[in-house]
């Protein structure tokens, strides 16, 4: 069946994305909100985490408790979460309730209570969540390594910064909201069973009231990439190393996402076969793409005990630099029918399909059909992904390590 | 949805749900085994020997495996729970087949010495890797406080000790006992020629020769015992609390997943209001894991630590309470809806189907359509979950708790 993505934008710059999906009896939506870590002044760090939580506690003419009843009364199945540059608010529920729903959204996005007396328990949550992520040194790893790779303020810490979360203050917090929280710049992606006409009169009569915000500029710096190490009396040393790469915007984009899926898409990738199954050295090995709108990179995580530390970081280097070398045409077309097969079963997941669809409109400005991104996977070559490699080479890496003992960086 | 079923000769099961609008299909294999089946000596052998049946056949080294399955596009992985482990891999409709194929293949491993001993570094590094995860270990200690010497309360992925003691011949006489055709269920859903599959398997499988493998299932209704540990590492509490509950295999089973979510649900629960919007503790939850002849209500809080005493009192008052301040419609109606919700998005996709169809069969012997599976959770009354909370007092725990010096 032909897909058929449809896009509409409000007067005040709202973008609303249908997505249908055949066959489910269910919708999700997710909304981008220009509310992101980078986008916070500095000293401020931590305040999008705790008004993630703040604007659910009472709503419109609701209290805290009468909104959670209300959004537990449709069944849905909420997430929400801390980027660089968004607050992310998603949903899945059955189909039926979906008008219900995003009428609770909108109070939640255009008039939360804000109270100061509940501002206290989310800023105490959000400094119990930072607190948390130090008794979980994988997850911590990786927030690391993009706070280090990533200039500044793009790469920061989505949890915050204890200093900065404990003088917070209600006040304070709340005026970073009204200066971010842009529907003039907020995307709105819905995905599976819904009508768009209704969709949009309904968005419309909710958002179109709300005047747009004039867009921040963020003033990046560019920081040294190298070596961080976090003393942690755990079991494993956790190695994160992430090197750059071309963001969606490039036309060599589908070769580095081609390139990565030969360094660690299914269990006879690279990485996998050589740390994991010649030798021994972990249980959890891994890289992938992470991108930013300005900026991309490849991130590896590792786990494994300190007498091995040393032997896993040298072996994903070495094989992060040896990407180039020997690529066969069967190692490609691996490659390419696991980005495509996963491109498929992922489709599947109305949740999944909102999400791609709010982050590729952000990213690229539109959103990609499946059938595109298939046929880009299909276009690369031995050729193209050994020329994008040379041309791009492996060089410069950001290490971080948490554990016991450091690691001797390259 | 057509429900589909064969059962070979050596007591193999076929149950399949066809869906021809599905854009993909998975397969999987459910052998009904697990830590509860292991001795002290042996305890990690069976989520050892779920890795290794990765590393191959007389035919198929690890290597021919893992690129078989990248070269078919498949989403693949195993799991090994406290009773049952399986295998399973999600792929487009066409090479449902071929990977049909190469776990019937994969079920037969040659657990070759050399994979062995090279895999055993990769389950050591497991077991450090979930060292690191508090939460994680939390859960497994207080099950095995919890069941003490009961099956029930052995390690899923052993100790170092025992995993360093294990020999490749102890897997061996292990799979030999536990991975009979009469013992393991197959399972695919989506879009996929039942038939065609059903002949496919049955070449492959066919002359496997079953073999008695029972299990014992005997209730237990735990010790409530309850420690502490330090560990030097850590900043916040965690606390693990174990409750006796009803079974997979009873009817009540429905009852006591939405009571779980009554009380401990991520939203809206008694736990929220009582503990995470209050900002006692981070997180709080609570879920049912109903097992076979046996049940638990699970609960997961982590907090800060000058918070724990006041945790413990708040979440003794809210277990003590459900006696008087009973569960109200309302209570009962928005858990109906999150767990009905949850169904239908769940088995939207064939890799959710897989699970709820092979669960189904394993403990209970039978297919449930998911309009069976809605009415049995919309069934349930307020007396039914009253009910429960006076046959099984919520009151009387098992808990271990870990946190900093």
């Amino acid at each position: 069946m032909p897909e058929k993505t449809d896009i509409y934008k409000l007067a005040n710059g709202m973008t609303i994305i249908g997505v249908p999906v055949a066959g489910v009896q269910s919708a999700a939506f997710e909304f981008l909100i220009p509310t992101g870590a980078a986008m916070t002044p500095d000293g401020c760090c931590g305040a999008p985490a705790i008004i993630e939580d703040w604007i659910f506690r009472g709503a419109g003419t609701k209290t805290s408790r009468g909104l959670s009843d209300m959004l537990d009364g449709l069944g849905l199945h909420r997430g929400s979460g801390v980027e660089s540059k968004h607050i992310n608010l998603s949903a899945a529920l059955q189909a039926d309730n979906l008008p219900k729903a995003i009428e609770l959204y909108a109070d939640i996005i255009l008039k939360p209570a804000l109270k100061p007396e509940q501002f206290e328990y989310s800023r105490q949550l959000a400094l119990q969540g930072l607190l948390g992520l130090e008794d979980d040194p994988r997850h911590k790893t990786m927030l690391l390594l993009r706070e280090h790779f990533y200039p500044d303020p793009l790469g920061r810490n989505t949890a915050g910064k204890q200093q900065d979360l404990q003088n917070l203050t209600a006040e304070k917090t709340g005026q970073i909201f009204a200066e971010n929280f842009d529907i003039g710049q907020t995307i709105f992606a819905v995905a599976g069973k819904y009508d768009f006409q209704k969709l949009c009169s309904l968005t419309e009569k909710l958002f179109a009231g709300e005047k747009p915000k004039k867009a921040k500029d963020i003033n990046a710096k560019e920081q040294p990439l190298g070596y961080h190490h976090h003393p942690h009396e755990g079991s494993q040393v956790h190695i994160g190393i992430m090197t750059g790469a071309v963001t969606p915007h490039d036309n060599d984009y589908y070769n580095a996402r081609v390139a990565v899926a030969i360094l660690s898409g299914g269990m006879s990738s690279r990485l996998f076969t050589e740390v994991r199954e010649k030798r021994g050295l972990c249980y959890a090995v891994g890289a992938g793409y992470h991108s930013l709108k300005e900026m991309a990179g490849i991130g590896s995580y590792a786990g494994t005990t300190p007498d091995k530390a040393q032997e896993t970081y040298d072996v994903i280097i070495a094989e992060f630099k040896r990407l180039a070398d020997d690529i066969s045409e069967s190692e490609l077309q691996r490659a390419k029918i696991g980005l495509q097969s996963a491109l498929v079963m992922q489709s599947e997941s109305t949740m999944a399909r909102a999400g791609a669809a709010a982050t590729d409109y952000y990213m690229l400005g539109k959103v990609r059909s499946l059938e595109e991104i298939k046929q880009n996977i299909e276009k690369t070559s031995v050729k193209s992904i050994v020329d994008f490699l040379k041309n791009n080479p492996f060089e410069k890496f950001c290490s971080v390590t948490i554990g016991p003992m450091e690691i001797k960086p390259v | 949805m057509e429900f589909k079923h064969k059962k070979l000769a050596n007591g193999l099961n076929i149950v399949a749900e066809v869906n021809k609008d599905a854009q993909s299909a998975a397969v999987g294999f459910f052998a009904k085994t697990g830590p509860r089946d292991e001795t002290d000596e042996i305890n990690g052998v069976s989520h050892f020997l779920e890795h290794m049946l990765f590393k191959g056949t007389d035919k198929l080294s690890a290597h021919d495996v893992n690129r078989t399955f990248d070269d078919l596009g498949a989403f693949y992985n195993a799991e090994t729970g406290d009773e049952t482990t399986i295998y399973y891999a999600a792929t487009l409709p066409k090479q449902l087949e071929e990977v049909a194929k190469l776990w019937c293949q994969l079920m037969r491993p040659a657990l070759r010495n050399d994979d062995f001993i090279i895999e055993k570094n990769v389950i050591l590094e497991e077991i450090a890797m979930y060292q690191d995860l508090p939460d994680y270990d939390v859960h497994e200690i207080c099950k095995a406080l919890h069941f003490s010497d009961h099956p029930c309360g052995k390690i899923a992925l052993g100790t170092v000790e025992s995993i360093k003691a294990l020999t490749s011949s102890q897997m061996r006489e292990y799979f030999e006992s536990r991975y009979a055709p009469n013992n393991i269920t197959v399972v695919i859903t989506g879009n996929f020629e039942f038939e065609k599959i059903c002949a496919c398997i049955e070449s492959l499988c066919g002359s496997w020769k079953p073999k008695q493998a029972g299990r014992k299932t005997e209730y237990f209704a735990g010790t409530a015992k309850r420690e502490h540990q330090k560990r030097k590492n850590l900043n916040c509490l965690h606390i693990g609390l174990m409750n006796p509950t009803v079974s997979y295999q009873d009817e009540r089973a429905y009852a006591a997943t939405l009571l779980a979510k009554i009380i401990g649900d991520s939203t809206g629960s008694r736990f929220f209001w009582e503990l995470v919007d209050t900002a006692i503790a981070e997180t709080a939850s609570m879920h049912c894991e109903a097992m076979d002849g046996v049940g638990v209500f699970y609960s997961s809080i982590r907090a800060d630590r000058k918070n724990g005493s006041k945790v413990m009192q708040i979440v003794e008052k809210i277990f003590k309470s459900l006696q008087k301040e009973k569960i109200s419609a309302d209570e009962l109606q928005k858990a109906k809806n999150k767990v009905l919700s949850a169904i239908t998005i769940k088995n939207e996709i064939p890799m959710g189907r897989l699970l709820e169809l092979g669960v189904n069969w394993v403990y209970l012997g039978q297919y449930r359509p998911i309009e069976d599976e809605i009415q049995r959770v919309k069934n349930v009354t307020l007396a039914d979950i009253q009910n429960l909370i006076e046959q099984f007092p919520l009151a009387n725990f098992t808990q271990f708790s870990i946190g900093p010096e």
